[in-house]
């Protein structure tokens, strides 16, 4: 089949509001010039324009809605597309090609248990599946989120964290590495948080996300558990320049890290010398 | 099979003829021993018995440096470009046809990339069979000393001064037919190419893998985690990337943009990139997920070996050895890793 359709034109999306998070990090509200939903599922991700300074790929860090079409990009300043990005007032424009890649498969998950394991900016992907859930919270079992970040200073969401950790109906267990005088709460790296949490391990589902040395760590927990490695889903980040599966950037061995992934069982990728 | 035979007096005619129409290209000597595809204009001297062309055709679908969407920075608004001038290659050896063939089903796989299939769609290819084997190459232990498809003529020399003229395409034999009446070939001449492929075969084979090439994808995947092996392998690589950038089968592209200097306008294109460059696998933050030379390298021949394989059933490598002319630092030579990793694996107890 023949068609003109470029896959490389983006579509333009206007910022809706911006919040700052912390320093580095903001949460951007855009929407789709057409009117449109995103039609994004959890875990994909989109590619943002900023024409004139170039293209980069980020997570969609809301979960799809029905009730507006607004989405959420969260944004660590580190390069040019991510400094513009922080400049842009409301009312700017951007643009945007996809949704693309694979997603947290969410239907498999409906009526079991989920751990979230989220690293740092692992919390931003984690975040639109965690919403997800939190949004139809009666088709799932028991939540359990855990939150590692490295210093008090750069954990982000600390309010919805705190609203979702009053809540009777989920777990949430924070840690960061580094405390500072005012830190209360847990000390050490994401998996000192594992001996804490009481999860039925035969009816539970994991979400992993955060930096590329995290994941190892965090597997070999889950499976010291008695979690089985069908059960571990992780997105792992490439730099994804095309998009559709030509460009190379984003490869891990054989596989492109665009179509097959971000998001992969644990199981699909246990043989990729260049996974983890 | 529907073939004529051509004689050489008259391909000038015919060249004259196609040139009016499309853009011809031609191999021809560029220095002594190099040679490469260049415009045919009359004067350009055409190369029958050429070994190898340095750059790859690879250039005529995927340039180098190919704009892909253009857009207003003050309207926001993005548009398509892509261009695809008429072109006909002349005189392409089996190999380099192979090579296309293949970026034809990876650019069609998964999402059809349209810039490339617009200029592929305007392209004619007229094959060549080869009369000498670049000292460098192997491609008849590779399977590609031959193809069934991916040309619209196939043109072998049977004499001093004719060529037995295969039809691929209703395109290519319209295009053979422009001058008016050619003659059809007989048996005896159709058999005459045959000898011809057979000769220069016979020349191929001096160069070649020590094994079936069916069996590099679970040798070299064996390999993977042979980490002596590949470090050893790349010591003295430059990440200098020679070798992708004159490999066929390499497509890799970085993706980048320029806007005039009002900030109204502007473009964005993609330009070639190799994944033996250092800052390839790089992501924000400055992680490299392959940081070292030697995983590069072996990404490279793992590429090559299997991860093609495993997309379309043929290796990434089809033997035309550019590669290892290319590569300053002696160590891009697939035919010799390849043997290399068999002999080891052949060894084990």
């Amino acid at each position: 089949m023949k068609s003109d359709f470029s896959h490389y034109v983006p579509r333009p999306a206007t910022l809706v509001a911006k919040k700052e998070l912390n320093e580095l990090v903001t949460l951007f509200e855009f929407v789709l010039d057409s009117g449109k939903p995103l039609a994004h599922r959890p875990g994909q991700f989109i590619q943002v324009s900023i024409y004139g300074v170039g293209e980069a790929p980020f997570s969609v860090s809301s979960p799809p809605r029905t009730d507006h079409n607004n989405f959420e990009l969260v944004v660590r300043r580190i390069g040019s597309v991510t400094n513009s990005l922080h400049a842009l007032q409301t009312g700017a424009k951007i643009g945007i090609r996809g949704p693309y890649g694979s997603y947290f498969p969410m239907q498999k998950f409906v009526g079991q248990d989920f751990l979230f394991v989220a690293g740092g900016l692992g919390y931003i992907p984690i975040r639109s599946v965690l919403h997800y859930m939190l949004r139809h919270r009666d088709e799932f079992g028991e939540i359990t989120v855990l939150v590692g970040t490295r210093n008090p200073q750069e954990r982000i969401f600390t309010d919805q964290l705190a609203e979702i950790s009053r809540r009777k109906d989920v777990q949430v267990l924070e840690t960061v590495d580094v405390p500072d005088d005012k830190w209360k709460g847990n000390v050490g790296v994401i998996t000192t948080l594992f001996p804490k949490i009481r999860i039925n391990t035969d009816t539970t589902s994991v979400a992993t996300i955060g930096p590329p040395v995290m994941y190892k760590f965090v597997i070999q927990e889950c499976t010291r558990l008695g979690i089985p490695q069908n059960r571990i889903y992780l997105s792992l980040e490439r730099h994804m320049k095309c998009g559709v599966g030509k460009c190379g950037h984003c490869q891990i061995n054989g596989v492109n890290c665009c179509l097959d992934g971000p998001v992969f069982c644990y199981t699909d990728i246990a043989g990729l010398g260049e996974a983890l | 099979m529907i073939a004529y035979t051509i004689y050489l007096p008259q391909t000038r005619e015919l060249l004259k003829n196609w040139a009016t129409e499309l853009n011809v290209y031609v191999p021809t000597m560029v220095e002594d021993g190099f040679y490469e595809f260049r415009p045919w204009n009359g004067q350009v001297e055409i190369a029958w018995d050429y070994d190898l062309c340095y750059t790859t055709l690879k250039r005529f679908f995927l340039p180098p440096r190919e704009e892909i969407i253009s857009f207003d920075m003050k309207k926001y608004a993005a548009s398509p470009v892509i261009e695809a001038p008429k072109q006909l290659l002349f005189g392409v050896h089996p190999y380099d046809i192979k090579a296309i063939n293949q970026l034809d089903q990876l650019m069609e796989m998964d999402n059809p990339d349209v810039n490339y299939q617009a200029r592929r769609d305007n392209t004619l290819i007229f094959g060549l069979e080869p009369v000498h084997v670049a000292e460098t190459a192997f491609w008849s232990s590779m399977g590609a000393a031959s193809v069934d498809f991916g040309y619209d003529l196939y043109w072998t020399r049977i004499s001093p001064g004719a060529f037995f003229v295969q039809v691929g395409s209703a395109r290519g034999e319209e295009m053979l037919k422009v001058g008016g009446p050619v003659e059809k070939s007989s048996v005896a001449q159709k058999e005459a190419a045959r000898r011809a492929h057979l000769k220069v075969l016979a020349e191929a084979q001096k160069h070649s893998l020590k094994y079936d090439w069916q069996k590099t994808p679970e040798l070299v995947n064996k390999f993977f985690n042979n980490q002596v092996f590949w470090r050893e392998r790349s010591q003295t690589c430059l990440s200098c990337g020679s070798c992708v950038l004159v490999c066929p089968t390499c497509y890799c592209f970085d993706v980048k943009e320029e806007a005039d200097d009002l900030l109204q306008k502007g473009s964005r294109y993609r330009q070639w990139d190799g994944c033996m460059l250092k800052g390839f696998a790089e992501i924000a933050g400055g992680h490299n997920f392959r940081e070292t030379a030697w995983e590069r390298y072996r990404h490279r021949y793992m590429r090559k070996g299997k991860y093609i394989y495993d997309k379309l059933g043929e290796l990434g490598c089809i033997g035309c050895g550019r590669c290892v002319k290319a590569c300053t630092a002696r160590i891009a030579n697939p035919r010799a890793v390849y043997n290399e990793i068999w002999e080891a694996i052949k060894n084990e107890v």
